[in-house]
Formats: C-alpha cells, sequence, structure tokens
C-alpha cells in the first residue's frame, strides 16, 4: 500500500504523541489515576455498607448518579449525530474533528451507563433483567437501546480508523512491539485496494445512517424512563425530543471542549483551525436557541396550566432559598450567555466559543439535576419526614467521588486512546480536501512538538475489589413467670348437632390477658349425685382446650331441664386453680329453604328436647343467621322464633362461590338456655362468582403486548442486520487484503 | 395447599382461632410439637403478637406461627384463587393513633423508621377542615409500579394483591418513582430486622426477611389471608378505622363490625384517592363526615415539630 509523502509526513508530526506521553502526561495519569483509586474506595463503601451512604432516601430515590447517566448519554450524541450528520452531508471541514467525536461517543457510552449500575440497590443481581426481563419497563428498552448503541458506535469509530491502522501497521511506532501487532490485527489487512476502498466507504455511510436514528432512540427511551411515571415535571409529552436536543446541546459543547484541549496539548493549531471552532459554535447557538425554546414551552405550559403539584415543581425552580439561581444558570445563563457570545461576529472568537460551550455542558448537568431532584421532592401526596436527609436530597461525598472517577475515567480513556492511534485521522479519504489539508500541515510547527518526546514506561492497572457482607441476627427472649392468678372461662358449642365443650384459660399479666399454654383442662358433667369426668383437654398456644361431647350422655338432669358442665384446671406453680361451668338445654336445629316465585326464604325449625326426649318447640329466643366469610361471620338477619319455627327472606344480592353455593349459619348465641348452638347448611342461592378474567400481555403482567414485541424485534433486527453486515464485509476487506497481499508478493517473485 | 387452606378457614370458622390455629399447624406438619408439647417449641420466636379471634376476643399466638404457611415460588405470584382483597377506610373514625403502624411494624418485624403506613394531615381546601389520612399501600388494578418493573419483581396478583419479591429484586427503584402514592418504601441499608427462623424459607406473602438494596411496602398480608385472620393493622386500630375482606365475597370486616361491601361504599360515598389518576386502587375511603374526633386530637402523640410540619403542610395558621 502506498501513501503520499504527504501523508507520511502528517503522520511525522503524530508520531511524537503515539510513542510518549510527556512529563505532564504522566502528571495527569498520576492524578486520573488518584481520583479513580479514591472513587474505587468510595465503590467499595458504597457496596459494602448499601445505599445508605449515599444522600439518596425514600423520596429522592434518584441522584446525581441519574443525572451522570443521563449527562455523559447526552454527550455521546456528538459522536453519534453531529459526526454522522456531518458525514453524510459531507461536510469539508469534518475530517479532523470526526474522530474525537466518535471517541466522545464511545467513550460516554461506556461511562454512562455505569452509573446506572451505581444507582441500582443489588448490582449482583443484574443479570435477572436477562432471565426475567419485561418488554414493558422502560428500562428494558434502555438496556436494548444502550447496548446496541454502544456496539454501533464501536463498530462506527472502528472503520473511521481503518485506514489509520492500515497506515499504522506500514509504519510501526517506536515503542512497544504489542502495539504493532495490535495494529496490525486491527487494520483487517486494509491495503487500500480498489474493491476494499469501495466496501469501506459504503460501509461507513451505512453505519452513519443507522446510528442516527439509533442515538435518538436512545435518548428518548431514557426521557421515556421519566416521561411515563405519573411525576409532575416528568410525565411530559415533549420528554422524548425534549431530552435529544438537549443531548446534541451538550455534545457539541463538549467536542467543543475536547477540540479546544488536544488543540493546546498536541499543538494541532493547524489542523483545527479557527473555522471549526466557528462552524460548531453556529451549531451550538442554533442549538442553543432549540434548547431554550423547548425549555419555554415545556415551563410555560405547566405555569398555565397551573395544576398543583406543577405549581409546585415550578415554585421550587423559581424560589431563591431552593433552586433558583440553579435553574437560572440552567436555563437562562446555560441558553443566552452562548447564543449572545456566538451570535455577535465582535464577541466571537476560539476563546469565548470554548467558553460558551463550557457554560452550556454544565449547563446541561445542571439541567439533569433540576430534572431529577426537585421533581421527587414533589410527591403527589404531601412529604413531611422529620429527618431532613428524606425530605431534601444533598448528595453524599460517596457520589461526588463516583462522579469524579466517572469523570476521570473519561479522561484517560480518552488520553490513552490518542495515545493509541492520531486523535486527527491521518489518512484522508478525500483527496479534495486533502490538498489544504496538508497544506496547513506545512504550517506545523515541527519543532515544538518534537520536545513532547519522551522515554516512559507504560501505566499501570487498578483493580477494584467486590465485598458483600451477609447479616444475620437472631434474639430468642426467655422470661422466668411468676405465680399468677388464672381465669378459666367454659363455653358449650352446639355446631349442627356435635355438642362441644370448649374451655379458655387466660391470666393477667402486666394488665394484658395472656393464654395459657399447655395446661391440663379437665370437663366434668353433673351426675345424679357427684361431677363426672368426661375427659382432658390440654390447652394450645390460644388457651383453648376443647372437648367433643359423645352423642348421648347417660346422666339425669337438673330442674331446669339442663345439663350442668364445668371444667377445671388444678393450678400450677406459677398459677392458681380456677373453675368455670356452664347450664345448657339440648336443641335440636334444622335449616330447609324454599322458594315461592322470586322470594327465597330461608326456614328455621328448633326444638329443645324435653325431659322424656320428646321435642319441644322453643319460643321467644333470637337466632341469628350468618354466612361465613374469609375473616368473620356475616350477619345476614336476626328472627325470634315463634312456635319452633323462624323464617328470613335471603338477600339475593349476596355472592357465592364459583356455582353460587353459600353456606347459611343459624346460631344461638351464648343463650341463657341453649349455650351456643349453631346449625349450618348450604344453598345455591349465592351469585356464582363471575369467572376470572386474565388480561395476558399487558402491561402489568409478565409477557409483554404483542406490538411492543414486534416492534422491539423490527428495530433491533433491522439495526442488527446492519451491524452484522458491517461486521462480515470487515471480513471480506480482510480477505480481499490476503489475496492482494499474495498477488503482491507472487508480482515480485515472478519479476 | 389450597383446599388445605380453605379447610383451615372453615375449621377456623367453626371452632375459633385455635382449632383453626391447630388444624392450620396440623397441615403444615411442622410445628406440631407447639400443640401435644407443653413447653414452648424451639421454633417460637416467643414474641407474642395479638390477634382478634372470630368471637370478638382478643388472643395473643406467638409470631412464628402468623407466618405458618405462605405460599411460595409460583404460587405466591398466582394469589388465592377466587379472592379479590379490598379495604375500605373510614377517615370519620382515625385520630392518628398509629396503632396500626405499631401492629404492621410488629407483624413484619420492622424496625421503627420503616413504615409502611403513613399518615397524612390532608386539607382539600382552605375553607375546610383537615383530617387525618392513613394510607397502606392501595393495590392498585392497574398499578404503575409493576408496569414499570423491568424484572417482573413486583407483580399483580388474581386476589389484587401487588407484592414484592425480594429475591428477584435488582433495586433500580423504577417502581417509586412511578407510584404516585409514596407507598414504597427502600432498604437503604441492611434491614435491622430479626432473622428468618431456621428451616423457613423466604415468601413474598410474608415479605419477612426485607432485604437491603430492595424495595419494600405494604402487602395486604396475604399469608394471613390463607388462616383466614385479619392483618394487624386491621385488629390493633383502637376506633375501627380499617374494614378488611374479600369483594368476591362482598364481605369486608374490621374485627367487631362485618358489613356488606357494596353496602357500606355505597352508603357512605366511598371514594378512591386521585381516582382519575386510572391506577383503580383497591383501597376505598370513606368521607371524613360525622367525625369521632376532632383533628387536632391526632397531634397529642406527636412532637411539637411534628406538628408544626403536619400543620404546614395542611396550611392551618392557628
Amino acid at each position: 500500500m502506498e501513501y503520499n509523502n504527504k501523508t507520511l509526513k502528517n503522520y511525522e508530526d503524530f508520531k511524537p504523541q503515539l510513542e510518549s506521553i510527556g512529563k505532564y502526561g504522566y502528571f495527569f495519569i498520576t492524578i486520573m489515576v488518584a481520583i479513580i483509586a479514591w472513587g474505587t474506595y468510595a465503590l467499595y463503601i458504597q457496596l459494602s455498607q448499601g445505599q445508605v451512604v449515599t444522600g439518596m432516601r425514600d423520596y429522592v430515590i434518584w441522584g446525581i448518579y441519574d443525572a451522570n447517566f443521563i449527562f455523559f448519554i447526552g454527550i455521546s450524541y456528538a459522536g453519534a449525530l453531529i459526526s454522522g450528520i456531518l458525514h453524510l452531508m459531507r461536510v469539508e471541514w469534518r475530517h479532523p474533528i470526526l474522530r474525537m467525536a466518535e471517541t466522545i461517543t464511545v467513550v460516554s457510552t461506556m461511562i454512562g451507563p455505569s452509573y446506572i449500575f451505581l444507582s441500582m440497590g443489588r448490582l449482583e443481581r443484574v443479570w435477572h433483567i436477562l432471565i426475567y426481563g419485561r418488554i414493558q419497563s422502560p428500562i428494558v428498552w434502555d438496556v436494548f437501546a444502550i447496548s446496541t448503541y454502544l456496539i454501533g458506535s464501536f463498530i462506527f469509530l472502528y472503520l473511521a480508523c481503518v485506514r489509520d491502522l492500515a497506515f499504522m501497521r506500514d509504519h510501526p511506532v517506536g515503542v512497544g512491539r504489542w502495539r504493532n501487532s495490535i495494529y496490525k490485527f486491527m487494520s483487517a489487512g486494509y491495503r487500500d485496494t480498489p474493491k476494499q476502498r469501495e466496501l469501506l466507504n459504503q460501509l461507513i455511510d451505512l453505519i452513519s445512517i443507522v446510528i442516527i436514528p439509533l442515538a435518538i432512540l436512545v435518548h428518548s427511551v431514557l426521557a421515556w424512563i421519566f416521561g411515563m411515571t405519573l411525576r409532575p415535571g416528568w410525565h411530559s409529552t415533549i420528554f422524548a425530543p425534549y431530552f435529544v436536543l438537549a443531548a446534541i446541546y451538550s455534545g457539541t459543547g463538549v467536542l467543543i471542549l475536547v477540540m479546544f484541549v488536544f488543540r493546546k496539548i498536541y499543538r494541532l493549531e493547524a489542523v483545527i483551525t479557527k473555522n471549526h471552532f466557528t462552524y460548531l459554535g453556529l451549531l451550538l447557538m442554533i442549538l442553543g436557541a432549540l434548547y431554550g425554546y423547548f425549555t419555554f414551552s415545556e415551563y410555560l405550559t405547566n405555569w398555565y396550566g397551573s395544576v398543583k403539584w406543577d405549581m409546585e415543581v415550578l415554585h421550587r425552580l423559581f424560589d431563591s432559598s431552593t433552586y433558583w439561581w440553579w435553574f437560572f444558570f440552567s436555563a437562562f445563563l446555560g441558553v443566552l450567555l452562548p447564543i449572545i457570545l456566538i451570535a455577535l461576529p465582535r464577541l466571537r472568537s476560539i476563546n469565548t466559543i470554548v467558553f460558551a460551550a463550557l457554560i452550556a455542558v454544565t449547563a446541561l448537568w445542571v439541567k439533569r439535576y433540576l430534572i431529577i431532584i426537585p421533581t421527587l421532592e414533589t410527591p403527589l401526596l404531601p412529604l413531611h419526614d422529620m429527618r431532613p436527609e428524606f425530605a431534601n436530597y444533598a448528595p453524599s461525598w460517596v457520589e461526588w467521588s463516583l462522579t469524579a472517577m466517572g469523570i476521570a475515567i473519561w479522561m484517560l480513556l480518552f488520553f490513552l486512546f490518542s495515545k493509541f492511534l492520531p486523535i486527527v485521522p491521518v489518512v484522508r479519504v478525500n483527496s479534495a480536501d486533502e490538498r489544504d489539508y496538508f497544506k496547513l500541515r506545512k504550517l506545523a510547527k515541527d519543532r515544538i512538538l518534537r520536545r513532547m518526546i519522551r522515554k516512559n514506561r507504560h501505566a499501570k492497572k487498578i483493580v477494584a475489589s467486590v465485598l458483600v457482607l451477609l447479616f444475620l441476627s437472631s434474639a430468642v427472649v426467655c422470661r422466668a413467670e411468676d405465680p399468677l392468678r388464672s381465669r378459666l372461662k367454659l363455653e358449650f358449642l352446639n355446631s349442627a348437632g356435635t355438642r362441644m365443650l370448649n374451655a379458655k384459660l387466660t391470666s393477667k399479666k402486666d394488665d394484658q390477658t395472656v393464654p395459657l399454654q399447655g395446661m391440663q383442662v379437665s370437663f366434668f358433667v353433673q351426675g345424679a349425685k357427684d361431677k363426672v369426668l368426661l375427659g382432658k383437654g390440654t390447652t394450645n398456644d390460644a388457651g383453648k382446650a376443647t372437648f367433643t361431647l359423645p352423642g348421648k350422655l347417660d346422666v339425669p338432669r337438673n330442674t331446669e331441664g339442663k345439663y350442668s358442665y364445668s371444667a377445671t384446671y388444678e393450678g400450677s406453680k406459677e398459677y392458681q386453680s380456677s373453675e368455670s361451668s356452664a347450664d345448657v338445654r339440648d336443641v335440636f336445629m334444622n335449616l330447609t329453604f324454599s322458594q315461592t316465585d322470586s322470594a327465597k326464604i330461608i326456614n328455621l325449625v328448633a326444638v329443645e328436647i324435653g325431659q322424656k326426649g320428646d321435642s319441644v318447640p322453643i319460643d321467644g329466643s333470637m337466632v341469628i343467621f350468618y354466612v361465613p366469610r374469609t375473616f368473620s361471620l356475616l350477619k345476614i338477619g336476626e328472627q325470634t322464633i315463634k312456635g319452633g319455627h323462624a323464617d328470613l327472606d335471603f338477600p339475593v344480592t349476596l355472592p357465592g362461590d364459583s356455582v353460587g353455593n353459600l353456606p347459611i349459619i343459624a346460631k344461638f348465641e351464648d343463650n341463657e338456655n341453649y349455650g351456643t348452638a349453631e346449625v349450618t347448611a348450604t344453598i345455591a342461592w349465592g351469585k356464582p362468582l363471575p369467572p376470572l378474567v386474565v388480561i395476558k400481555r399487558g402491561l402489568g403482567d409478565t409477557n409483554a403486548p404483542l406490538w411492543m414485541v414486534y416492534t422491539l424485534i423490527v428495530l433491533l433486527s433491522l439495526v442488527w442486520f446492519h451491524f452484522t453486515y458491517a461486521i462480515i464485509t470487515i471480513f471480506r476487506i480482510r480477505h480481499l487484503g490476503k489475496i492482494a497481499l499474495l498477488e503482491e508478493q507472487s508480482h515480485t517473485a515472478s519479476n | 395447599m389450597e383446599k388445605n387452606s380453605n379447610s383451615t378457614r372453615r375449621n377456623f370458622l367453626k371452632l375459633g382461632l385455635a382449632a383453626g390455629a391447630t388444624a392450620l399447624i396440623g397441615g403444615g406438619g411442622k410445628v406440631l410439637s407447639a400443640v401435644s408439647n407443653p413447653e414452648p417449641a424451639s421454633k417460637e420466636t416467643g414474641e407474642k403478637v395479638k390477634l382478634l379471634s372470630p368471637d370478638g376476643t382478643l388472643v395473643e399466638v406467638d409470631k412464628g406461627h402468623c407466618h405458618a404457611c405462605p405460599a411460595t415460588g409460583k404460587e405466591a405470584r398466582q394469589g388465592i384463587p377466587n379472592k379479590k382483597m379490598v379495604m375500605v377506610v373510614d377517615l370519620a373514625r382515625c385520630r392518628n393513633a398509629r396503632k396500626c403502624l405499631e401492629g404492621c411494624q410488629s407483624m413484619h418485624h420492622l424496625p421503627p423508621r420503616i413504615e409502611w403506613i403513613k399518615f397524612f394531615l390532608l386539607r382539600d381546601s382552605k375553607d375546610t377542615s383537615p383530617y387525618w389520612f392513613p394510607k397502606p399501600c392501595f393495590q392498585c388494578n392497574n398499578p404503575p409500579c409493576v408496569k414499570v418493573c423491568p424484572v417482573g419483581a413486583t407483580f399483580k396478583r388474581t386476589d389484587g394483591i401487588v407484592l414484592i419479591d425480594n429475591d428477584r429484586c435488582i433495586g433500580c427503584k423504577f417502581c417509586m418513582a412511578a407510584c404516585p402514592y409514596s407507598s414504597r418504601v427502600f432498604n437503604w441499608g441492611e434491614p435491622e430486622q430479626a432473622a428468618l427462623p431456621e428451616g423457613k424459607k423466604y415468601s413474598p406473602e410474608t415479605s419477612w426477611p426485607q432485604k437491603v438494596g430492595t424495595v419494600g411496602k405494604c402487602d395486604f398480608c396475604p399469608d394471613m389471608v390463607r388462616q383466614g385472620i385479619l392483618p394487624n393493622c386491621v385488629t390493633a386500630c383502637p376506633n375501627g378505622v380499617y374494614f378488611y375482606g374479600d369483594k368476591n365475597e362482598d364481605t369486608v370486616t374490621n374485627g367487631t363490625e362485618t358489613v356488606r361491601f357494596s353496602e357500606l361504599v355505597q352508603q357512605k360515598a366511598a371514594y378512591r384517592y386521585m381516582e382519575e389518576l386510572g391506577t383503580e386502587p383497591g383501597v376505598y375511603y370513606l368521607p371524613p363526615v360525622n367525625r369521632l374526633f376532632d383533628y387536632k386530637v391526632g397531634f397529642q402523640d406527636l412532637t411539637p415539630e411534628e406538628v408544626e410540619l403536619y400543620k404546614q403542610e395542611a396550611n392551618i395558621s392557628e
């Protein structure tokens, strides 16, 4: 592969910055590594203690991590949109700044999402998104979008680097053999054959087209994370385009700053001219005006509509005791100052444009802060937490440290990349502007560049360690019991003919009634002379002991025709003895149901069992009708029994089970004659439960609505088809390169 | 499991809590010794909790039994068949006693600062009177929190309950941002909580234990529903503010009164808070008319600072 002399000379100028890091370079790396080390410590603190070390709390659940996330994804627009558009428009002056722009994209897209991980409570479960992911969640959209975007911007950057990589392969740098082998590997056998050149140019155009809608989608999805919630200041339809615009604005700003820095440190005055600053400055001005227009539109609508919560957020933004100065900086200074500085030709210079870009970039970071925090401090229900850190957010040192760490990694990666490949493309695509370019190159001050050569060693690696603490504690409280009085209460229960004695044993302790568990209670019935022991029972944890009476009791009844039951508790070391009795008459109850026309009637027959075993109709006692429900009995009516009969109209609106079955209970409650006696019968008079309508594929279900699945598949396959095509074509270029090399060799041999 | 819990319920209704707990323990098969053995079994936590038996008396049982057999795994995501749990909160009876919160924290082993029930002093306009507004999770039927969860860690069940699986939650807090009612809280640090007794599996139905870096909230106590026991907030309230029950049975109860749900909400003009958001809450409020207490009664247990903050929020000038 042949390169003209100008390219070679051009490369000579870049060789020093590739071969040495320099005194200042090492100083810079040391500082960055120190910041990263400190940030790693902060990360360790957060991972080991939880997010309690951040300033985030139950109301302000997202903080500067999320502001950083939006910010970094925002500045990644420099490469994706700006270089994509400039490339497709064949803007002549784009070449020297393309690589910087694309590198901004890749580095920012690498740093940005890591802040989402920091914002997560359980970082180690991030793989759950892969196995449990729900397509309905905007976070999952984001996972798809950002990962695709990152791959896309890598491909984009790589394609634009292939020519330089091939050049570097042919002109090895002086230090580091491993670097030359990387160049060789990554140059994909590119030898600039006509076919290879055609394929590469095609690919760059293709990916430029794909990356633009992809980038727009990425930031729209990001905006939708906020827009999909019902929060004031977030739930806005213009949020997606607003975010996209803010992103291009800050991306352009960062590109200007990066241009300025590399122009200074690598003496690129001849390559990156004032024109570059002016053009990008004018772009920044237009974007600033658009951003200002969106901002105005958003807040004007909120203010005019004057919904309570929108007004509360606005009040926070415009109140000098809360966010006014920040808001003033981000929405007024951050828009007006760049416009004024760039629009007026008298003020327009490289320094003022860089200053304007700096204002725009910082204003946009503040803007992201103001999007997140004031809204979270304005919940729909009032916020009255006595803990100031719950009511108002202030980032903790951990959050600041990790923010600084992100910026440090960003700058370090950028710097190291500029040591790996020339930060300005060396080999040009377009021969027309190559001429201008080399004219400019001659003006470069070679002498100053050469001063930068230093022999140095490579920077060291830093490894972060992760610790997870497990916390387990158990406490068993044992107390010594004091001798106390016990209380026994006996109840008679006749449930559908089964007669039971329930005894409840309790004691008073610290003015509280507590059940006595595991105690033995004896049940008796009064015989002809003495009490007859029926049986014994042990109290359960509710203090209850139960005894089921046999079908027939062979004991005489007292003068009132009642059986006399009693229960005793013998007492123990801790508790005194106690007893209780209950005198009841046996009853017989029966429930039937009758229906005439639309009237549904519950019929109860209730008779006493007389001395001779005969039936005596009950008269005058109150009986209550119930329906059993989950937690308790629902009373549906009460009747006084007359002549052994009681009728009740059935409440027809009452729901039953799936076929309408409904148990009905008729009950005497603590009756002086009958104790508690009840009878249950089931009738299918209840309203049947409507069949459960299970909506599958709703927003709240496990599976997503089909249109969402299809949209996602179509979008992803469209993008990934192009990415795959690009990767296959790279291999094709590599193959073509091998053929070219072989031909060249055989040509030389035959000669 | 289903048949089991059903029979448990019937026994419970017939025989009262004692027999219910016995059947349940029999069904569980694990803690049978607790009944037959006079000595307290080692699995008991020793902590007692108050429950209301259907005969209207308060009983104390061991906390461990309240979490006797919650559903785990897939079943916990399904919901209890044929149920649709709802709550009706009678604002006319609330005096900010906060006993429900204490009951909730005791039931769920929560430290004092984790509050799943919150109390607001609301005032709709300057001409109207302030009123206390206790707020559990609304268990929305169109839950914004469930929609946005990236991993399905929070889910809506057929019985109307929205639960959180603390084993699946990744802690992104998107659900907290999406909830318009501030119902969700986050475990920022390691929760100061009693550990799960040995041999017990975590279930989203008990929300115990809470885990650091995950979200928590009021869970409507589905494990209690399975046993037919009212949640602690309902029974702990001295004024019967909370009515809880199954909408499919058209019945709610506050422990002492059991009423038809439809009659209660229709006759007392119940409303759902911020219905206009389209969240379709499962919690209904009865308007604060004919109140039992002046709202100022609610200040008596608060610190002066808290009172000041409440007054500020409700625009009370005096």
